[in-house]
């Protein structure tokens, strides 16, 4: 199976899975390339979750700069969200 | 201007002064446009004065025509060369001395495009920066306008640099020119003791005596005088617009450290690179964009034409594919968490965890609630704590679903990695197999699919290498796999040896076996058994080829002559091999092993002897579906057949101990606990049962119904729970949670020889001490 296609089966695993109410796929800038929610939606989620991520990967660069944000996830009372984010500093798996 | 520009417009105008005055003029400054030279769409002008002299102001600076505009990066490298002048440079900077430069203010020239500047004199220094930062590159084309084929600037050719040029040794001569006086203001103050000091007292004292005898002296007469001023006139200029920008930052510590660790940073993208390394700008440029960095020039210059493969490229980058993978089992988790919980014999969290799905909360809740209820009842009335089956998930998805599993491993080093094979037992049933690696964490999506060309009937994790899985089919192939790799290829596989089997691979291991002769220390060999009666042990080595450690004859069943019949002739008989379909290795001792066959009879053989078996023991009335060794009383074995019984056997004796029977279905599995020494678990085609021997052997202690069209295939124990993986005949592996285990009892099972009662038929057996084995026997097979 090529690359995309196993990356876009393994997006429709996520989304399928029961619990899980929209996907979404954001680039560096902030812009969301792939989405399961409406337009306006998205574009409000993708603007907020940017910055803070950003905001949080900040912090945790300031405290060790060797360090770097793996995961994002935010319990509120309705929904939990999960960030994974771009990874700046080697990989160290 | 520019429209007028086009044209060659000689326009003479004189322009006169405007009177004159008494006093002594200089000439009269007139100018005369002689020519609009027109060069690059910008009007160029000479100026020539009355007696012809050309007297075009000249820019103080010249810019080298073939010199290229300069990159913003450049910009600022040039500053770092600030100073650093080599004999190159040298012999570049007179090369652009012009003449209307004049030499009392030595040689300034400024070479805008090379890369270095140079300058004689420190005072400038500031005023080339301030130029130098200003990024106007519509004042630069300005500048580079004047620099027509002016016949002054001597241009010499610049030569190519070649590396032994570059390597050159380079001699710098730093030499002091004159001092250059730029103001000389004599001081008016002497000092008393200097030798004109009587001379300049002199005359100062004469001054203060004429200014005293001034007022009212004849010989000073004050007089008015009128100057010419001449007609001002207001010249306004415009300029181009500075654009001014500002530019906030916020420097924190990784910024700083991404600074200068730059080189060490992954490109998280092919199409985003770091252009400039230097320092203050790259501070500037650098974080001020989200989380890539980019350069400016890069920017303007790409962006257009990787707009559009930006989503693929990030969808199908590494970096994306791993936070997929950290997703999915982040959310695994969120669902699993009870579940998984339990697995690990971990207290259960509620309310906490279960916030992404309100409908597995209220379970979980129900749950809890029913469980309580269930305490209390049990501590109400009294009931014997009985080991309970709870179903906590099961491993199945699309691919699996439909598939006969019928064969489960452990991984050897990593506990929590499962395979399964999947493959029909019938062979009317066949179609393509399918192994696929199951972990812990993600209970909804295989790991590793293997697609096999036949149905998987047995396979195997080595010990040695741990990522090599054996895999053994029904057309009697052997394949091994790298599970480290996704690749759905092969690592080895049996095809091109001429010994492979013919019929299924009923059952394969990799046995750890000391050769304590040779002094190699544990070898691990692939030993596989079929359907073609063959028991061969597999090397690895450029090709899979095997060897045959035994060959299971058939064995005829001694027929007691009943006298007076007369003697029969031997059956001809299709083969002379019977279908081995199990074995088993000791497990103290790993020369001796059991091997079953689908006669019935189950054969003690030894890996140093290939001819003969040690022992037949004789009691299953069809094909014996799994032997296995007893892990702590080590002289006991079980076994389980297609007659619908499981019958336990000491190894000495040849007639059973035991046998346990609960219904009329094939008994496809069997296998002992890890933990315990009498508990088994035991599944026919509609239960999974748990025996306890200590507790009965008469019934089950507990059992678990499969639904209705499904049947169980395999049964596999975790080593480091307590768990029962059950696997079914339409691809699901579910598992179970065993409660109320007791304690692991490694005490070994006892069986003091006494009677035994067996559950069947109700036999007695009376089980003495064997003189002979002929009258053991007898007493079998009269009751």
């Amino acid at each position: 199976m090529t690359l995309i296609a196993e990356v876009e089966e393994t997006l429709k695993r996520i989304q399928a899975h029961r619990g899980v109410v929209a996907t979404m796929v954001v680039n560096a800038e902030g812009i969301p390339i792939r989405t399961t929610l409406d337009n306006s939606t998205t574009v409000q989620y993708a603007g907020l979750l940017h910055q803070l991520t950003m905001k949080a990967r900040s912090t945790v660069r300031d405290i060790d700069p060797q360090n770097d944000l793996t995961f994002l996830r935010i319990r509120s009372k309705k929904h939990e969200i999960m960030v994974a984010p771009v990874l700046k500093t080697a990989n160290p798996f | 201007v520019p429209k007028q520009s086009q044209a060659k417009v000689t326009a003479l105008s004189r322009l006169n002064s405007k009177g004159k005055a008494g006093m002594q003029t200089p000439s009269p400054l007139s100018w005369c446009i002689l020519g609009i030279i027109c060069r690059e769409g910008m009007p160029v002008y000479s100026v020539f004065d009355d007696e012809g002299k050309d007297v075009t102001p000249h820019p103080l600076f010249r810019s080298d025509p073939n010199t290229v505009l300069p990159r913003q990066g450049k910009l600022l490298a040039s500053s770092a060369y600030f100073g650093a002048t080599g004999s190159g440079f040298l012999s570049s900077f007179s090369m652009h001395q012009t003449s209307g430069v004049n030499g009392t203010l030595g040689s300034f020239s400024r070479t805008y495009g090379s890369s270095s500047t140079s300058l004689s004199n420190a005072s400038t220094t500031e005023s080339v920066l301030d130029e130098i930062v200003e990024p106007e590159q519509k004042r630069s084309r300005l500048l580079t306008s004047y620099n027509f084929s002016d016949v002054q600037v001597r241009q010499e050719e610049i030569k190519e640099w070649t590396n032994e040029d570059l390597d050159r040794r380079v001699d710098i001569y730093l030499t002091e020119t004159e001092t250059i006086w730029i103001l000389d203001m004599p001081s008016v103050v002497v000092s008393v003791e200097s030798e004109d000091a009587g001379r300049v007292l002199e005359r100062n004292r004469i001054y203060v005596d004429i200014c005293k005898n001034r007022p009212g002296n004849d010989r000073f007469v004050e007089k008015m005088m009128q100057t010419i001023n001449g007609a001002a006139k207001n010249k306004e200029v415009q300029c181009d617009k500075i654009i001014m920008e500002d530019k906030g930052m916020l420097v924190t510590s990784w910024d700083l450290y991404d600074s200068f660790n730059v080189s060490e940073i992954e490109p998280t993208s092919k199409y985003y690179h770091v252009k400039t390394v230097f320092f203050p700008y790259y501070l500037l440029s650098g974080s001020t964009t989200s989380s890539l960095m980019i350069s400016e020039s890069a920017v303007l210059a790409r962006i257009h034409e990787e707009e559009e493969c930006h989503s693929e490229a990030i969808l199908t980058s590494e970096n994306f594919q791993q936070n997929l993978f950290f997703m999915e089992r982040i959310l695994m988790e969120n669902i699993f968490q009870p579940k998984l919980a339990a697995y690990r014999q971990f207290p259960v969290l509620i309310g906490l965890f279960l916030i992404g799905c309100p409908a597995a909360v209220k379970e979980a809740k129900q749950e809890e609630h029913d469980k309580e209820k269930d305490k209390e009842e049990q501590k109400d009335a009294f009931v014997d704590p009985s080991i309970l089956l709870e179903r906590l998930w099961s491993y199945i998805c699309d691919l699996t679903s439909g598939h006969n599993v019928s064969t489960m491993a452990w991984s050897k080093v990593n506990p929590d990695l499962l395979a399964v094979g999947y493959g029909a037992f019938d062979c009317k049933e066949q179609k393509k197999g399918l192994v696929c690696c199951w972990s812990l964490k993600n209970p909804m999506w295989p790991e590793r699919i293997f697609q096999c060309e036949h149905g998987v009937t047995a396979l195997d994790f080595s010990m040695a290498s741990p990522n090599l899985l054996a895999v053994g089919m029904y057309d009697g192939s052997v394949t091994i796999y790298n599970v480290r790799s996704c690749n759905d290829a092969a690592l080895l596989d049996s095809s091109e040896s001429s010994n492979k089997h013919t019929g299924p691979v009923w059952q394969m291991r990799w046995v750890e076996q000391d050769r304590g002769a040779t002094g190699d220390g544990k070898k691990e060999r692939l030993i596989c058994i079929s359907a073609d009666g063959r028991i061969t042990e597999w090397f690895i080595q450029k090709r899979l080829d095997c060897i045959d450690l035994m060959k299971i004859k058939r064995t005829e069943s001694e027929k007691k002559k009943l006298p007076g019949e007369k003697e029969r002739k031997r059956e001809a008989l299709i083969s002379q091999q019977a279908a081995g379909m199990c074995f088993d290795f000791h497990p103290k001792d790993t020369n001796f092993y059991l091997a079953g066959t689908e006669e019935g009879h189950i054969h003690k053989c030894s890996c140093s002897c290939n001819e003969q078996f040690l022992e037949t023991y004789r009691g299953h009335k069809g094909p014996v579906y799994k032997v296995a060794w007893n892990p702590f009383s080590t002289d006991m074995f079980l076994s389980c057949s297609a007659d619908w019984s499981i019958i336990l056997w000491h190894q000495d004796s040849q007639t059973p101990i035991l046998t346990f029977s609960s219904t009329t279905a094939f008994v496809h599995d069997v296998m002992w606990s890890p933990k315990s020494a009498c508990i088994f678990a035991a599944v026919n085609e509609s239960r999974a049962e748990i025996w306890d021997l200590s507790a009965s052997i008469l019934n089950p202690v507990t059992s678990c119904f499969a639904n209705p069209r499904v049947k169980f295939t395999s049964v596999l124990f975790a080593k480091n729970t307590d768990c029962l993986l059950v696997g079914d005949s339409k691809g699901e592996v579910s598992v179970f949670e065993l409660q109320n285990l007791a304690a692991p009892n490694n005490n070994k099972v006892r069986f003091t020889r006494t009677r035994w009662w067996s559950s069947e038929a109700c036999m007695l057996v009376w089980y003495f001490i064997p003189p002979k084995g002929a009258s053991v026997k007898d007493l079998a097979n009269r009751y």
